[in-house]
């Protein structure tokens, strides 16, 4: 189990690192959106295979705290979060059950499709809900904290 | 009245940036409505579509097609940058129209730096998906030729596309080549990993995160783009494994 979540953190944090070179982000981005990938992953690992908790929670509130994260260090130097964001959510991106479901469309496999299809569709909904939510949350802090300032 | 169409040529190349460089569309909307706040624009309109810009102030329009979309985080901190200093007066119109056409014509990634961070990227990936050390080395190996092979693409008509067929074919068939060389345990590991870098689901977060901002066709359009190239690697890998088994029946 150790194991398993050592080997998995360190390929979360590869891949975004990879990442962040392919996508061309500031060097100075790199290792902290890396770090929070890593974290972002750990902590859907635990919550999917080993707390056992539902699809759509587990990658909903990794999101949630991912996307948390991202909002701070973007605050913090002072760029668009996309940038961290962007890298930081590579390992959960669901391009493995897109790629599933139409490796079973050519190989007309139509329920295999269909059921990793719905899955993609599930996890797509709950990163996008939840990166949603945390950014909203972070504009309407902001924007109190800068109006109490004035 | 100052005739606005400089500053409407330039809000336009800011938006093409945004756009090009993978920027959502609120994000375009908000950096064009901050730089026309700074240049003192007032009735400013601003409509973006991941394959279009238009861009009204007082009567005068400007359109722009925007034909090449990627991922440059670099350049969308810059433009950021520049329409924030903008905003607060920080830069007239003649250094934003310079600083912007210094970044379009900035070189982006080398191909070397995208070879090795496409080969760590892949690689990785394949441990997430029960990949050993062995995968890894393989798997870092696919990664870096699937990238080395994409230049020849990129000038072609649906490029894109075949790129990722290409990718897709090439990690299909190197894993299996090499497997039946030297075993390294885990093909399947390898294939996932190999393709990794060119599955953006980020695609489809964008199509998402753009659909709840209200922005419906751009959230349409980026799912269909998502989708297309999903079925473009996908039809690579299967084409791959089918090439592999007919050659290893007709071997045996």
């Amino acid at each position: 189990m150790i194991r398993e979540i050592f080997i998995s953190s360190l390929g979360a944090f590869g891949g975004t690192v990879g990442f962040a070179y392919m996508l061309n982000a500031p060097r100075n981005t790199v290792l902290p959106a890396s770090l929070t990938a890593l974290l972002g992953y750990v902590l859907y690992f635990m919550l999917y295979r080993v707390a056992g908790q539902s699809l759509i929670f587990s990658y909903f509130f990794a999101t949630v705290v991912i996307s948390a994260i991202c909002e701070i260090e973007a605050r913090m130097m002072r760029m668009p979060s996309t940038i961290f964001l962007l890298s930081a959510l590579v390992p959960l991106v669901p391009g493995y059950n897109f790629y599933c479901a139409m490796l079973a469309l050519v190989e007309d496999k139509g329920a295999a499709a269909a059921s990793s299809g719905m899955e993609a569709v599930q996890i797509v909904a709950a990163i996008a809900v939840g990166a949603a939510v945390s950014s909203v949350v972070f504009r309407a802090l902001t924007r109190r904290a800068a109006s109490r300032r004035r | 009245m100052q005739e606005p169409s400089n500053e409407i040529a330039l809000l336009c190349m800011a938006a093409q940036l945004v756009l090009e460089n993978g920027g959502e569309t609120y994000r375009v909307e908000e950096t064009v409505l901050r730089m026309a706040k700074g240049f003192g624009l007032e009735d400013v309109s601003v409509a973006a579509f991941p394959t279009s810009i238009f861009v009204e102030v007082g009567g005068t329009a400007r359109i722009r097609r925007i034909s090449r979309r990627g991922t440059d985080t670099t350049r969308l901190a810059q433009v950021n940058d520049i329409s924030r200093r903008v905003e607060h007066g920080g830069m007239d119109a003649a250094q934003a129209d310079q600083a912007l056409r210094q970044i379009a014509s900035g070189a982006g990634v080398s191909q070397p730096t995208l070879i090795l961070a496409c080969g760590l990227a892949a690689a990785s990936f394949c441990l997430l998906f029960g990949g050993t050390l062995a995968t890894f080395a393989v798997t870092f190996v696919i990664g870096m030729l699937v990238q080395a092979v994409q230049p020849l693409f990129s000038r072609m008509e649906m490029g894109v596309l075949f790129g990722n067929f290409t990718g897709g074919l090439l990690t299909a068939i190197l894993a299996q080549a090499i497997a039946a060389l030297v075993p390294y345990g885990n093909v399947n590991a390898a294939i996932i990993g190999g393709i990794m870098p060119l599955l953006s689901g980020l695609l489809m977060t964008t199509a998402v995160r753009d659909t709840m901002y209200g922005d419906l066709v751009s959230g349409i359009a980026r799912a269909v783009e998502a989708l297309l190239l999903a079925a473009s690697v996908a039809l690579g890998v299967f084409v791959g494994l089918k090439l592999i088994a007919m050659l290893g029946g007709v071997m045996l």
